[in-house]
């Protein structure tokens, strides 16, 4: 008889223990799943509370710190999680600041109704449990089983809550990381950039003031036009290192409005008509298709993309051929191309031209570096992509694929 | 010619303008506050010597350029065009609205200034006279009045809602209309968020009216802020006559 129970209780063992190796499993693949572990919060409390297998549930109360621990016990803090009065609240700060686990078979406050166990991490513990059932196991040696358990499960919560804050500040040193690594880029490129029109423009200025008489008529023009252009491309400069930095700041706002493709790609062309000296062989032309749709979008930014990419045409797509602004209506996209027949982006180089400060050796080394990072900034916050295509006979094509919304309603009248 | 208030706190700036304006003949009344401009202003009235023209900077040491704006344009009707370093199309559309002539964004050419300037003095005159109702640039002739549109003497054809809309173009001539005001005049005030429709028929018009609709030279767009129709081709009478 005696053997018979024994065999009996030891199947019972193993059933729960089985059991349990499930639960542990369980609540390791909720975790695993979920990006954060706090959002696993109400799975774990369900495991506690049911603990008891089968029997009645118990309940548990689960505190998890939102961040580090404060120095005073400071409810919000932390989240909570299930049935709260100010004892258990007080006893889960307690357990929750000592590590240790206590109540019932703990040999510590034997005196409370419920055991309280740390969730620990590695060094520290990061949240607490109260677990309060109405029938303990009254063998000494089940109950400690099941407080194991209970324990197991809450160290699992732990060590995902220590991983994922891990990683989260990870991700911000990177990100943090990153801004300043562009912040320095951007600044060396702008240095850069600003120096070579400052220099002609403090070139021609000096001249002008100290060597007035000695100029003649003609000397005097084309130092005062070079001044003008090289402004042009200061103030052009400056617009482009401005938006940069604000299309990568965050909480960025568009103004989005219904924009005709046309339209925009019109005053773009009249921007290089009125300042004479950017398109002085008159290279530049349009090839709209007509009817196209609508576009949403912010008219100021997709101004400054166009003035980029025909302006970056001119200087680096070579000294012949038309420059082409092309806009044609494909699926559901409506594309936009500024295209040249100069000698194009060799191959080594087409990985990098979007980023700021990489030109060709080739080029004249003007503006290239932020320009066409501004471009592809301005087409991402759009949702298109910028890209660069070679084209068949020679010469390069900036391309961008912009998103045709649902048209809005006719307006009334004729 | 008659006296420019120039109201701009960098002195660089505010010499070199005031010796681009002087070339021209105009008188410069140059202030750098806000406080300056008002006393210089009350002084010219008194003298009998008004100004005909204002250029405010915005952001002055003694405040806002756009508080002097609604005090003279409540006050006296004299044009005043905005120069500021703000380039926002929000800022362009607020000062607008608030009543000045025009902006310039720093930095300009001189060759700007003056074009705006010739454009916002035309209209002062007009406030005076009958509102403009012909324009001619180019091949486009328009004479509202009759109701008829001619490219290179030929009748085109404009529906009511283009003509309404040309018409309101004719008469701000050479200024830039915001897309608000546009839509309010032509469509009524609770149209002034369906900007879409102004892509529509402003994309009609230059179909209609443009050599190369997407290379215009008539009917100008200034993005994110409105339309400007060209300035007319000098010496047009403008008004009926």
């Amino acid at each position: 008889m005696l053997w018979l129970r024994a065999q009996r209780r030891q199947a019972r063992r193993g059933m729960r223990l089985a059991r349990r190796a499930d639960a542990l499993r369980q609540m390791g693949d909720t975790l695993r799943d979920a990006e954060d572990p706090q959002a696993c919060a109400a799975h774990l409390q369900a495991a506690l509370a049911d603990l008891c297998e089968g029997g009645t549930p118990g309940t548990a109360t689960l505190m998890l710190l939102k961040d580090t621990l404060p120095k005073a016990n400071d409810d919000a803090a932390a989240t909570w999680l299930g049935p709260l009065d100010a004892d258990s609240q007080a006893g889960l700060w307690l357990c929750l600041r000592e590590g240790q686990a206590f109540g019932p078979g703990t040999g510590r406050h034997e005196q409370q109704g419920a055991w309280y166990l740390p969730v620990r991490a590695r060094r520290v513990s990061l949240g607490a449990a109260r677990l309060a059932l109405d029938e303990l196991p009254t063998d000494a040696q089940q109950a400690a089983d099941l407080r194991a358990h209970a324990q197991a499960l809450c160290d699992q919560m732990g060590l995902a809550l220590e991983r994922a804050t891990a990683t989260r500040q990870a991700t911000q040193a990177r990100e943090a990381a990153h801004a300043q690594q562009l912040r320095n880029t951007l600044l060396a490129a702008i240095s850069h950039d600003y120096r070579t029109p400052l220099a002609t423009i403090l070139g021609a200025a000096s001249a002008l003031q100290e060597q007035d008489d000695r100029l003649s008529i003609e000397q005097r023009h084309r130092l005062a036009a070079s001044i003008v252009s090289e402004a042009d491309q200061l103030s052009r400069l400056t617009d482009n290192a401005l938006q940069l930095a604000r299309l990568d700041a965050p909480g960025l706002e568009l103004r989005l409005d219904w924009q005709s493709a046309e339209e925009i790609v019109g005053a773009v062309l009249r921007r290089f008509r009125t300042t004479g000296s950017r398109d002085p062989q008159q290279r530049l032309r349009a090839r709209v298709e007509p009817g196209l749709p609508l576009l949403r979008c912010d008219a100021v930014l997709l101004v400054q993309m166009l003035d980029n990419l025909v302006d970056n045409a001119l200087h680096h797509g070579g000294s012949e051929g038309p420059i082409e602004v092309l806009v044609r209506h494909i699926n559901e996209h409506v594309l936009i191309a500024v295209r040249d027949r100069g000698p194009g982006v060799p191959p080594a180089e087409r990985g990098r031209i979007f980023e700021v400060y990489q030109r060709g050796e080739a080029s004249s080394g003007r503006g290239a570096g932020v320009g066409l990072a501004v471009c592809r900034a301005i087409a991402r916050a759009h949702g298109a992509e910028l890209q660069y295509r070679p084209r068949g006979h020679g010469g390069a094509s900036f391309e961008c694929r912009w998103p045709v919304p649902a048209q809005p309603a006719a307006a009334p009248g004729g | 010619m008659g006296t420019v208030l120039l109201v701009e706190d960098d002195p660089e700036l505010r010499a070199t303008l005031r010796a681009a304006l002087e070339v021209e003949g105009w008188r410069v009344l140059a202030a750098a506050s806000l406080a300056d401009a008002a006393a210089l202003w009350t002084h010219a009235q008194g003298r009998g010597t008004p100004v005909a023209l204002v250029l405010l900077d915005q952001g002055l040491p003694d405040g806002e350029g756009a508080t002097l704006l609604q005090r003279l344009r409540r006050e006296h009707g004299t044009p005043v065009l905005v120069i500021s370093a703000r380039d926002g199309a929000a800022q362009k559309i607020a000062l607008l609205d608030a009543g000045a002539d025009d902006y310039l964004v720093k930095p300009f050419s001189v060759g700007e200034l003056l074009a705006r300037m010739r454009v916002a003095l035309r209209h002062r005159g007009q406030a005076l006279q009958p509102a403009i109702t012909r324009y001619r640039r180019g091949a486009l002739q328009v004479d509202l009045t009759a109701h008829r549109v001619q490219l290179h003497g030929a009748e085109v054809h404009l529906t009511p809602t283009e003509f309404k809309l040309l018409a309101r173009l004719v008469r701000s001539a050479g200024q830039v209309v915001t897309h608000r005001t546009l839509l309010a005049d032509v469509w009524g005030a609770e149209y002034t968020e369906h900007t879409h429709y102004l892509r529509l028929y402003m994309g009609q018009l230059r179909a209609k009216l443009e050599a190369d609709p997407a290379d215009p030279q008539l009917l100008l767009t200034e993005p994110g802020v409105g339309y400007r129709l060209a300035e007319p081709d000098e010496g047009q009478p403008g008004a009926a006559s």
